[in-house]
């Protein structure tokens, strides 16, 4: 179901043609980075830290070098020491501990043998001795007067202070008069909130195949959201220069925002090069969960005035995350993502401070979903204390165009109050709730990224077209850039192959990240399309014997007055005559990221016995400004959804006193499967972004920020408590059940 | 002559000042400027802010042409995921 505001209609635009790279999908001849064999190709195995937090005094290899098979062993001592100053120290430190471990799972040094197994067993035999530091594990531990130092190296960033510290951002926001919103309230209300550490839990593995040639260059095959940055990443820790290093982006199973670093491809390239030989790493499900970024960790305290009549006159918080072992944008970020409400008055404080964990990774909207999950909760309150419509109450006081956001600066033309009106309208939301269930609303936002992209678009001489672009397709992006091809050039989708070029047949393009690729990507695609019909043009002039601004461009051919239509094929047919090939690369910084909105609603029913809760029925809007392939919106915002969901009810990282993990794998770090869900309904809104040339906002992120509060909510009318703590679940919601 | 915005991080090197008029033909001269009269300030808003120019967010723009009655609004570096 759409709904669809002040959006012209397209020929190709919004509809649903089979994904050019479906069929290889569907039969399994889609080739991941792990499908990947090269001849002589030696396998490697990372040796990880035990330890949560130390010192490390000697590391003996020798006896790993000499065992069966064994090629190459690497630790930091073969990699330069990055300054601390460095864009990359903090990528370069995680990537092989020198000197310091700093947490359970930091790669200490690897092996490369002729089996995967030989290089575990040489792995496992190198010896390391090491002097134990003591274990930072949560926020309240970091933030303590007197705490020890996670990380020597960390500085509170823009503090103007040089001394280490466990805090990586302080951010403060405030607006109006606060003090006095809450001494003229008529109601408030306050809540502390937590949540847990959760993965991004993309099915695929990290896996990479590299391959250092005489010539010193590297060829990598990885999984990646943006193989330019693996190239980046790679020649800088390796200290290299950048030509040095090819990526060729392998099909990606699931990233999620979790694959927009690098953990691994250095390794592999320093040890082809020691060995002579391909390398090919492959990270077990325990490396992943151990030893690559989760979302951050959370504790919240939100207070939000009101008057009677339900009008949001002031919101007064602190939020701080648990990022893990460096510096992360983690809290400056999450400050910002308080934009949903006019709030006249405002206080806020967002810190990021550092823990003996993973170093923390963005996971689609980061950040944003633990403060959404507070804030969101606190608006539900006030809701039921007003007995209000909960969507009402928002109504009331969603920002639409030319109200602040938590920055300051003027929301554009956005969606919010479209999405609420869509869910009041559902058919889910008019229903009755079923008896034994009851229902939840909460919404959320993201503003989307531009950035840096390029697309090179071939003409061929049967007028078929290539579309080249350098945006991993990690959500169905090669159909969207097809169809915006199919759109501008006027021929059919099919006649269009997208390719996702490796980084040295494509200009460069930022990572796919900030549901990014379809807006800016998609951006530069029809730019390189309109600049050929322009060429098009001339040459059908040519062929027409007209002068070359009496040529239109008409669904796919050249029209001139008293000539018979020119269709692309004939005039692609005549090229080598006209000028030679027809083909356009275009590039650019795309500004004007438009933001989108979200709002859910969900029935779920709590079982008082046991305290499971069964989510029955979800739905969600969402602004995706205009869907250019409907399905794969859906496909997002239901995939937000599930995830959002497991979030919400199951995941979280135990790790015991030493900072261990104690639940990692997929049996014991439970994500939801299909039968734990219902089917998720969608409703696609499409406020178009006028910045966008078919006004695409994109849609990636947002999608999982409500899930939690939505959730809470649901779950709170029906136990008639309110649930303050992720994830719920069941030992959290029997005891919430018996306090009240 | 042109306005900035400055979030409340930024404001520590301005007195509390959130609005301030700066001239400049670009948001680099502005930041420029800005770092001249509130030494310190610049870098915080070239490492750690990206700016809003006529409802638009721009990532690094420190060619980007402002009007001589522009608001341009120094924002966070927003990433994602």
């Amino acid at each position: 179901m759409t709904v669809t505001e002040d959006r012209p209609s397209y020929k190709w635009v919004g509809t649903r043609p089979i994904r050019h790279d479906g069929y290889d999908k569907v039969v399994g001849k889609a080739r991941f980075a792990a499908d990947l064999n090269l001849p002589g190709q030696l396998h490697a195995a990372i040796l990880r830290s035990p330890h949560g937090h130390a010192r490390i005094l000697s590391i003996d290899t020798s006896t790993a070098e000499a065992m069966p098979g064994v090629k190459a062993v690497v630790t930091a001592a073969d990699f330069p020491a990055l300054d601390v100053g460095n864009p990359e120290h903090d990528v370069a430190m995680n990537l092989m501990a020198r000197d310091v471990v700093l947490y359970v799972g930091h790669a200490l040094a690897a092996v490369a043998a002729s089996t995967r197994a030989e290089a575990q067993a040489a792995a496992a035999a190198i010896e390391v001795e090491y002097e134990l530091l003591p274990v930072v594990l949560s926020l309240d531990e970091s933030m303590a007067d007197g705490a020890p130092l996670v990380n020597d190296d960390n500085r509170t960033a823009f503090s103007g202070s040089d001394e280490p510290s466990n805090l990586a951002t302080v951010t403060p926001l405030e607006r109006g008069d606060v003090d006095g919103a809450f001494e003229a309230a008529d109601l408030i209300v306050e809540r502390e909130f937590d949540t847990a550490w959760v993965h991004q839990g993309y099915i695929e593995p990290h896996a990479c195949v590299v391959d250092v040639g005489a010539d010193g260059k590297a060829d990598i095959w990885a999984s990646s959201q943006g193989h330019f940055r693996v190239r980046s990443q790679t020649a800088a820790v390796l200290g290299w220069d950048t030509a040095r290093v090819k990526v060729t982006p392998a099909e990606i199973g699931g990233g999620f925002g979790g694959k927009t670093t690098i953990y691994l491809e250095p390794v592999a390239a320093r040890l082809s090069e020691k060995s002579g030989r391909p390398v090919k790493i492959t990270m077990s499900r325990d490396e992943v969960l151990r030893a690559t970024g989760p979302a951050p960790a959370s504790k919240a305290r939100i207070r939000i005035a009101a008057t009677n009549d339900g009008e949001l006159t002031a919101i007064d918080g602190w939020i701080g995350y648990a990022v893990g072992c460096t510096n992360d944008m983690a809290g400056f970020i999450g400050a910002m993502s308080v934009a949903s409400y006019r709030f006249p008055n405002l206080k806020l404080e967002a810190v990021a401070a550092l823990t003996n964990t993973p170093k923390s990774a963005a996971y689609r909207a980061p950040s944003a979903p633990q403060a959404a999950f507070a804030i969101e909760s606190v608006i539900d309150e006030i809701a039921q204390l007003l007995e209000m419509d909960p969507i009402d109450l928002r109504l009331k006081n969603a920002v639409v165009e030319g109200d602040p956001t938590a920055m300051g600066s003027p929301h554009p033309r956005i969606g919010f109050v479209e999405c609420l009106e869509a869910i009041r309208d559902s058919d889910h939301y008019r229903s009755p709730v079923p008896e034994g269930t009851a229902r939840g609303v909460g919404s959320g936002f993201w503003f989307n990224i531009g950035e840096q992209s390029s697309a090179t678009v071939n003409l061929n001489e049967d007028g078929t077209a290539t579309v080249i672009t350098g945006s991993p397709d990690i959500g169905g992006s090669r159909a969207s850039m097809a169809l915006m091809a199919a759109e501008e050039l006027g021929i059919d989708v099919y006649r269009i192959t997208p390719v996702v070029a490796d980084t040295e047949s494509v200009g460069f393009t930022d990572v796919t990240e900030g549901s990014r690729a379809t807006f800016a990507t998609g951006m530069a695609v029809v730019n390189a399309c309109r600049e050929l019909i322009d060429q098009l043009k001339t040459r059908a002039a040519t062929i027409l014997g007209v002068e070359a601004d009496a040529v239109d461009w008409v669904d796919g051919a050249a029209v001139a007055e008293d000539k018979d239509p020119l269709p692309l094929a004939d005039i692609t047919a005549k090229a080598k005559s006209t000028g030679g090939p027809l083909t356009v690369t275009a590039s650019l910084n795309a500004g004007g990221a438009g933001p989108s909105f979200a709002v859910h609603c969900c029935d779920v029913a709590v079982d008082e016995e046991t305290g499971q809760v069964t989510v029955l029925r979800y739905t969600t809007a969402q602004d995706a400004g205009t869907a250019i392939h409907p399905s794969y919106v859906e496909g997002q915002m239901q995939g937000g959804t599930a995830q959002g969901i497991g979030w919400a009810l199951n995941e979280e990282y135990v790790y015991d006193d030493d900072g261990t993990m104690l639940n990692a794998s997929f049996l014991d770090y439970r994500v939801p499967v299909a039968s734990d869900l219902p089917m998720i309904e969608t409703i696609i809104v499409e406020v178009p972004n006028p910045a966008h040339p078919y006004g695409v906002r994109g849609v990636g992120e947002t999608g999982i920020v409500p899930p939690m509060a939505t959730i809470a909510n649901a779950v709170s009318r029906a136990t008639g408590a309110r649930l303050t703590s992720l994830p719920m679940s069941p030992p959290k919601v029997l005891a919430v059940l018996d306090d009240r | 002559m042109p306005r900035a915005h400055l979030m409340t991080p930024h404001r520590r090197f301005t007195g509390g000042e959130g609005v301030i008029e700066v001239d400049g033909a670009t948001v680099g001269a502005m930041i420029a400027e800005l770092d001249r009269r509130f030494p310190g300030l610049g870098e915080m808003l070239t490492k750690g802010a990206s700016a809003a120019v006529d409802g638009l967010i721009h990532a690094e723009p420190e060619y980007l042409a402002v009007d001589p009655d522009a608001d341009v609004y120094f924002v966070a570096p927003l990433t994602g995921g």
